[in-house]
C-alpha cells in the first residue's frame, strides 16, 4: 500500500477541516454524510468511526465490503481540497484502533460519546481537489477556451 | 447424502451472489473447525491476545496454550468455532505471516482474520480469591457467564445428544465437584461484572448460560431463584433499570418468566428448541422432552413474548442434527422445509429462530456423524432471514458483533 501525499495527510489530522463521505445504496442512490472523525493512524489507510449500527451510511458501508464496492471520500480545509475514492476493508468492533477512535470521540463530544465501530479503508484513488490544483491542470490540457474574457483583458 | 462433491466458500459465494462471501466463510469455519499454526498459536499467546488460563469449563490441567477469543472476519462479523483435530471435518488453518492472521485451506489462503483481544479483567482475582476469567468468557462484544456448571440430564443419561458441556469431552461425564465447583457465588459474579464493565468500549452485552437444574418443589423452581439472585447481584453494577442482557435457559412457566422481568433487569429470555422436528426433538433432547415436551417449549417462547415483548424472545436450534442417522432427515429439501416452517411459526408469533452450525463434537453422543453440506447452511440463512424480515424481526440480541453463532443473523446487518 502506498503513502498518502503529505498535504492530505496533514488536512487528515487537522481537526479544522471538513471531512465527508458518499456511499451508495442498494439501489445505487448516493448518500454523504459529514465524518468528523476521519484520520489515518499509519498514513495509508483512512480510519473513521461509525456512530450507529444502523445508519444508513453504515448499512452501505456493509454493503461494500460484502459486494465489492467503493466509497468516495473529501476532505477540504479553505482552498486545500483532496478526494480519496476506495473499498472498505475492515470494520472494527473491539481491539486497540477501535479504543483509540473511541477515547477520541470522547474527549472530542464528552464522556457520554459512544461509537458502533471503525471504518478502515484502502484508498485507490487519490484525487487534489483545490481549486487552484484543478484549474491549472485544466489550462494545461484544454487551454484557455473555458476562461472568461474579463479575466484575460488588461487592465486600465 | 454424499458430500464427496460438495462446493466450497468460492463456488457458493458465486451462487448464490447475494449472500455474502465472508458469511459463507464463517459457516464454514464453523462447520469445520480449525486448527492454528505454530506461529498463529504463539501469536495467540501474547499479551493483547491471551485467553484466560482457567474457564467456566477448565479441567485441573493447566492450559500451556490458553484459546483466545473468537474469530473476527474484516467486516466485523464474529466467529464463534473452535480447534478440532478431526481428519473427518476437514478443518481450515489459521497461520500468522507478517503480524498478521490468515485464514488457509488446503494451502489457499482464503482472507484476513484476527481474534478477538485480550479483556483487562482477565487476570485478576474477586475479593474472595476467585479468578475472574474463570467466572466471565469474553467475546469481542460479549460478555458470558455461567452461574451454574452441571447440568442435571446427565444425571439419567438424558442429555442433548449434541452436547458437550461441562464435560471433559472423553469421558461424557459432567465434571463439576472434581473440577470446579458447581455453583458460582452471585458477589463473584457481581464483582466480574463490574471490573469487566469498567473497560471502555469493551462489551455491549451479558449473556447467561448454564446447565438444567429442574430441583424444586415446582420444577426449575431452585434455577429460577438462582438466576434472579445472580441477575439481581450483576444489575446493581448499572444505573438503568434494564441492562443489555439475555438468558439462555431451559422453557420456564410463564409465572417464572415473569417473575425473571419483573425481579431482575433481564432484557432477553432464549429457551432453546435445539431441533423443530417433533420426533428428532424427543430422540435428540430427551431431557427436553421429559421436562416437559417440545409444546411446553413452544408454548414458554411464545408466552414469554407477552412478557420480553416481540422480538426479545429467542430460541436456538442446532442446525445440522435433523441429518443425524438412523432417524434424521436424509434429504435438504426436508430439513429446509422444517426449519423454515420453524421459522415462519415461531416469527409469526413474535420469537427470533436462530440457526447454529452444527460441529460433531468429540465425546458427544453424535460423534463421528456427517455433517451436512455448506451449501445447506447458505440455504437456510437466506430463507430464514426473509422469514424474519417479513414479520419484522430483528436478532439485536444474537447479531454479528454480540453472539458468533448465527450466519442468519450477520445477514440482517443489511435490514
Ligand atoms: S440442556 Fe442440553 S445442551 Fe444444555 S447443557 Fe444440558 S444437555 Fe447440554
Amino acid at each position: 500500500m502506498s503513502k498518502l501525499p503529505e498535504e492530505l495527510i496533514a488536512l487528515l489530522h487537522d481537526t479544522g477541516s471538513i471531512k465527508v463521505i458518499a456511499t451508495i445504496d442498494g439501489e445505487g442512490h448516493p448518500h454523504v454524510v459529514v465524518k468528523g472523525s476521519l484520520t489515518t493512524l499509519d498514513n495509508e489507510t483512512i480510519v473513521f468511526a461509525e456512530g450507529l449500527e444502523g445508519s444508513l451510511s453504515n448499512k452501505n458501508l456493509v454493503r461494500s465490503i460484502w459486494f465489492d464496492k467503493k466509497v468516495a471520500i473529501n476532505i477540504t480545509k479553505g482552498l486545500t481540497s483532496y478526494q480519496v475514492k476506495g473499498r472498505p476493508y475492515k470494520y472494527l468492533i473491539t481491539g486497540s484502533v477501535f479504543r483509540q477512535l473511541l477515547d477520541r470521540a470522547r474527549e472530542r463530544r464528552g464522556a457520554e460519546a459512544d461509537i458502533a465501530g471503525v471504518w478502515v479503508i484502502t484508498p485507490e484513488e487519490v484525487r487534489n481537489e483545490s481549486p487552484a490544483v484543478r484549474s491549472s491542470l485544466a489550462r494545461e490540457e484544454r487551454g484557455l477556451f473555458h476562461s472568461h474574457l474579463d479575466l484575460l483583458r488588461h487592465s486600465e | 447424502m454424499s458430500h464427496n462433491q460438495e462446493s466450497g466458500v468460492e463456488a457458493l459465494s458465486e451462487k448464490y451472489a447475494d449472500v455474502p462471501r465472508l458469511i459463507i466463510l464463517k459457516l464454514d469455519l464453523q462447520r469445520r473447525g480449525i486448527t492454528l499454526s505454530d506461529a498463529a498459536a504463539d501469536a495467540t499467546c501474547t499479551p493483547y491476545y491471551r485467553g484466560p488460563e482457567v474457564t467456566a469449563f477448565s479441567t485441573k490441567e493447566t492450559a500451556v496454550r490458553p484459546l483466545p477469543g473468537p474469530i473476527l472476519l474484516r467486516d466485523g462479523t464474529s466467529v464463534l468455532t473452535g480447534p478440532t483435530d478431526s481428519t473427518l471435518l476437514k478443518p481450515y488453518t489459521v497461520d500468522y505471516i507478517d503480524g498478521k492472521f490468515y485464514v488457509y485451506d488446503n494451502g489457499e489462503r482464503l482472507d484476513e482474520v484476527d481474534f478477538s483481544p485480550r479483556p483487562e479483567f482477565y487476570g485478576k482475582l474477586t475479593s474472595r480469591g476467585v479468578p475472574m476469567e474463570s467466572i466471565a468468557w469474553s467475546r469481542p462484544q460479549r460478555l458470558d457467564l455461567y452461574p451454574y456448571r452441571y447440568c442435571h440430564y446427565w444425571d439419567t443419561r438424558e442429555q442433548c445428544k449434541f452436547c458437550g458441556f461441562f464435560t471433559d469431552l472423553k469421558t461424557q461425564k459432567q465434571l463439576a465437584g472434581d473440577s470446579y465447583a458447581k455453583i458460582v457465588h452471585p458477589e463473584d459474579l457481581f464483582e466480574t461484572v463490574r471490573e469487566a464493565i469498567k473497560e471502555p468500549g469493551r462489551f455491549s452485552q451479558i449473556n447467561l448460560t448454564a446447565g438444567t437444574d429442574y430441583s424444586g418443589e415446582v420444577p426449575f423452581e431452585n434455577e429460577v431463584k438462582r438466576y434472579v439472585e445472580v441477575l439481581q447481584a450483576i444489575g446493581r453494577n448499572f444505573k438503568t433499570r434494564r441492562f443489555p442482557s439475555q438468558l439462555i435457559a431451559p422453557a420456564y412457566s410463564k409465572q417464572q418468566v415473569k417473575r425473571l422481568y419483573d425481579e431482575t433487569g433481564l432484557s432477553s429470555y432464549c429457551p432453546d428448541i435445539e431441533v423443530w422436528d417433533k420426533e428428532l426433538f424427543k430422540w435428540i433432547c430427551p431431557g427436553k422432552e421429559k421436562w416437559y415436551g417440545r409444546d411446553y417449549w413452544i408454548k414458554s417462547a411464545l408466552d414469554a413474548v407477552e412478557i420480553f415483548g416481540k422480538g426479545n424472545v429467542y430460541t436456538n436450534f442446532v442446525a445440522g442434527v435433523e441429518f443425524v442417522q438412523p432417524h434424521g432427515f436424509t434429504s435438504i429439501e426436508q430439513a429446509l422445509d422444517s426449519n423454515f416452517e420453524a421459522c415462519e411459526y415461531f416469527s409469526k408469533n413474535g420469537v427470533v429462530y436462530l440457526s447454529i452450525v452444527w460441529r460433531p463434537g468429540r465425546g458427544t453422543g453424535l460423534a463421528g456423524q456427517q455433517q451436512p453440506p455448506l451449501e445447506y447452511y447458505v440455504r437456510l440463512i437466506r430463507g430464514l432471514v426473509e422469514i424474519r424480515k417479513h414479520y419484522g424481526l430483528a436478532s439485536d440480541n444474537d447479531d454479528f458483533k454480540h453472539c458468533g453463532n448465527h450466519g442468519d443473523s450477520d445477514l440482517e446487518r443489511l435490514n
